[in-house]
């Protein structure tokens, strides 16, 4: 009986040992996201796209040879739930990285917190302007901001369309005002006339009394912020009404999903989005990640996704350079990034009154033949676009 | 006026007409509803919801054509009006209760309950029907080569249109020519006058619950080629259907067709020269504008001397 116990005894202190051992050869982070709610769709798609990250990072032999491990906290796209499982992993749990969360306003809760206790944050997909705005020195943010969402689009506009008047649809919501404004904003920088703002309701059935007026004013380019099913029936009815435009171009959103081709079918045709990343562009790894995505999950991610993915690189690079493993080694590490990711290429810098910001081109998506393809800027175009595009009347 | 102000005009009128036309069938069921029960059914969107599924479901699994699909979903509707009259709204009328009115929160309840049943089972994504023909127009140029401006007039708008007209006319004749639609007339005006010229007036209840489903059923299945569908539509149809039963005078089948197509009309007018955000307030408008100066609705205006009440 003695000896049964000194045996046991034993086995508990080795065991005690080993799992103390391997948990040296370990690096656990666990990141908040919205897995419930209404955001959950995008909180699923990242946390399978981490997954995949980490998966692939630990077959190459981890970070500096310890596995990294991920575990999941679902903050339900609900500020104060984000904010608490932040303050309990970097108070209890002493994890010295905080990384995840989706909405914006989730987004900015943990970055107060990650703040306030030194730990470094690196935001992977909310999109608000000033969470990057706030001299924060510990949160970083790899995606593009609000602000510079339509980027390539104005670029393309000024480059290739050369228009001069624009006419501006928006939905009456905080997403369709704020993209309405800041476009009215590049017009007027980029010297176009806007001859036409005009909000609508979400969800309205007929778009073409507000439509025959945008024809009466003939605007070179009709700018549209929607949701996706505003946006097919948009561009239905713009085809009904044979509204001829230099270009039909969409703020993100409704129109860079496949949803819209499938469901305004051949209006769609020609019809160009902002957009931050397409797995069709010219960057390394987004292919091969878009289609391992397809193969375990069924289908093609967004940005989220491979944003999410991408981080864990960042993550990876930070944590192989980092002096020490402590909240301001990693920080000093962030800093210093400079990689390319299947995102695009990431490197954080403090300009234009952000800080810690990546600066990322944002890209121009045309539907041509049905599909969206990359079409702008030329270096990572998948498709040459297509301009002047024709006529409703010679489409048929 | 010049030639493009014109254009713009014509359009303008041209799709609130077709809106107006479809706006019309929906308010025709909740007002022949209103007429007879004297309740307000808040579940007529949801009903309208039901069969957009039904044709949802046989277009992407059978094939079949949304309009087709009217001779399937309008009958379904019809028993489920049926059904819903007799299990849930006629138990309920019975009952004094302390809120003279709990019929109206019953159907309250039954919307939602549709609602979320739909939920469960589509999920709450956005659903369509992408027909051939769905950006199909005719246009004034294409016939009318010197036309100075140009016009154009969608194909499934107008078939949609068309179809609410032929339905409309078949509810005409049948109120005014059948036996059974007199006696629901009948019932609509005078409820213990019909009872005593033995029509069956529980029967007549039952009826007409399920003709109004049926018609915006009918309506449901117009709509579905044009917009699109989720599980959370019917708030807005119920409304509509509402602004139109009160702006008609409640219980008017005539009313509910000049109301519909004055809405259709006047939201588009809202549209073109106030801004699209404003078309909302329009509807409310009309609404609170009808309530204080014609508080009969548009057929008080007509009818000089109201008999019966």
């Amino acid at each position: 009986m003695k000896r049964l116990s000194l045996i046991s005894l034993l086995v508990f202190v080795l065991s005690l040992f080993t799992s103390s051992l391997f948990a040296a050869d370990t690096f656990d982070l666990v990141i908040p996201l919205p897995l419930t709610g209404k955001q959950a769709k995008f909180g699923e798609m990242m946390k399978k796209s981490y997954e995949m990250a980490a998966e692939e990072i630990n077959a190459k032999g981890g970070v500096k040879k310890s596995k990294l491990v991920l575990s999941f906290e679902d903050s339900g796209a609900k500020p104060e739930t984000a904010r608490a499982i932040v303050e309990k992993l970097i108070d209890t749990k002493k994890q010295p990285l905080i990384v995840g969360e989706y909405t914006s306003a989730c987004a900015k809760a943990v970055a107060a917190v990650a703040e306030e206790r030194k730990t470094p944050y690196l935001v992977v997909a909310s999109a608000d302007d000033d969470i990057t705005q706030k001299n924060y020195k510990y949160v970083f943010r790899q995606n593009a901001v609000n602000a510079h969402y339509a980027d390539g689009l104005v670029e393309f506009m000024k480059n290739v369309v050369k228009p001069k008047t624009i006419a501006i649809l928006y939905e009456s919501s905080a997403f369709g005002t704020s993209g309405a404004d800041a476009m009215e904003k590049d017009a007027q920088k980029t010297g176009v006339k806007v001859i036409l703002k005009e909000k609508y309701e979400a969800g309205s059935v007929d778009f073409k009394p507000l439509l025959s007026k945008v024809k009466a004013a003939q605007p070179d380019v009709i700018y549209m912020v929607s949701y996706v099913m505003d946006a097919s029936l948009l561009m239905k009815q713009i085809k009904e009404l044979r509204i001829d435009a230099k270009l039909f171009a969409g703020g993100a959103a409704g129109f860079a999903i496949p949803e819209f081709i499938d469901n305004a079918k051949d209006a769609a045709e020609n019809v160009v989005t902002a957009s931050l990343w397409c797995f069709k562009m010219k960057q390394p790894g987004a292919k091969e990640y878009a289609e391992k995505y397809k193969k375990l999950y069924g289908d093609y991610p967004s940005y989220h996704g491979v944003s999410a993915y991408s981080a864990l690189y960042v993550v990876k690079d930070a944590l192989e350079r980092a002096k020490s493993w402590t909240p301001d080694g990693i920080r000093d590490a962030l800093k210093a990034t400079n990689i390319s990711t299947a995102f695009g290429p990431i490197k954080f810098e403090n300009k234009e009154g952000y800080q810690n910001q990546n600066f990322m081109e944002t890209i121009v998506l045309q539907v041509i033949k049905g599909e969206h393809e990359c079409v702008y800027p030329d270096s990572i175009a998948s498709k040459k676009y297509v301009f002047p595009i024709p006529t409703w009347r010679e489409r048929r | 006026m010049t030639s493009v102000q014109l254009e713009v005009l014509l359009q303008t009128l041209i799709s609130g007409l077709l809106l107006g036309g479809l706006y019309a069938l929906i308010g025709i069921g909740m007002t022949l509803i209103m007429g007879v029960m004297k309740i307000i059914n808040l579940a007529h969107g949801e009903l309208m919801m039901v069969a957009m599924y039904i044709a949802y479901v046989l277009f992407s699994s059978f094939h079949i054509d949304p309009y087709l699909s009217i001779l399937i979903a309008a009958p379904v509707l019809f028993i489920l009006g049926i059904l819903i009259q007799k299990y849930l709204i006629n138990p309920v009328l019975k009952v004094e209760a302390i809120i003279p009115e709990n019929q109206v929160i019953l159907t309250v309840g039954i919307g939602m309950v549709l609602a979320n049943i739909a939920t469960i089972i589509f999920s709450s994504d956005y659903k369509t029907t992408p027909v051939e023909y769905a950006t199909k127009a005719w246009y004034l140029s294409d016939y009318w080569k010197a036309s100075p401006i140009e016009l154009s007039l969608s194909m499934p708008w107008s078939v949609s249109f068309c179809v609410a007209l032929i339905i409309t006319a078949a509810l005409w004749f049948f109120l005014t020519k059948t036996d059974m639609g007199k006696s629901i007339r009948a019932t609509a005006q005078d409820k213990d006058a019909a009872l005593l010229m033995g029509v069956n007036v529980e029967r007549m209840r039952v009826v007409t619950f399920g003709l109004g489903s049926a018609l915006v059923g009918s309506a449901g299945c117009l709509f579905i080629p044009i917009y699109y569908l989720y599980p959370d539509l019917g708030g807005q149809f119920t409304l509509i259907a509402f602004v139109i039963t009160i702006l008609g005078g409640l219980g008017s089948t005539i009313g509910a067709i000049v109301g519909g197509l004055i809405l259709g009309v006047f939201e588009s007018l809202t549209s073109t020269y106030a801004g699209m955000g404003w078309a909302p307030v329009g509807r409310f408008m009309i609404f609170v504008a009808a309530l204080i100066f014609v508080p009969g609705g548009i057929m008080s205006l007509f009818k000089r001397r109201r008999l019966g009440k």
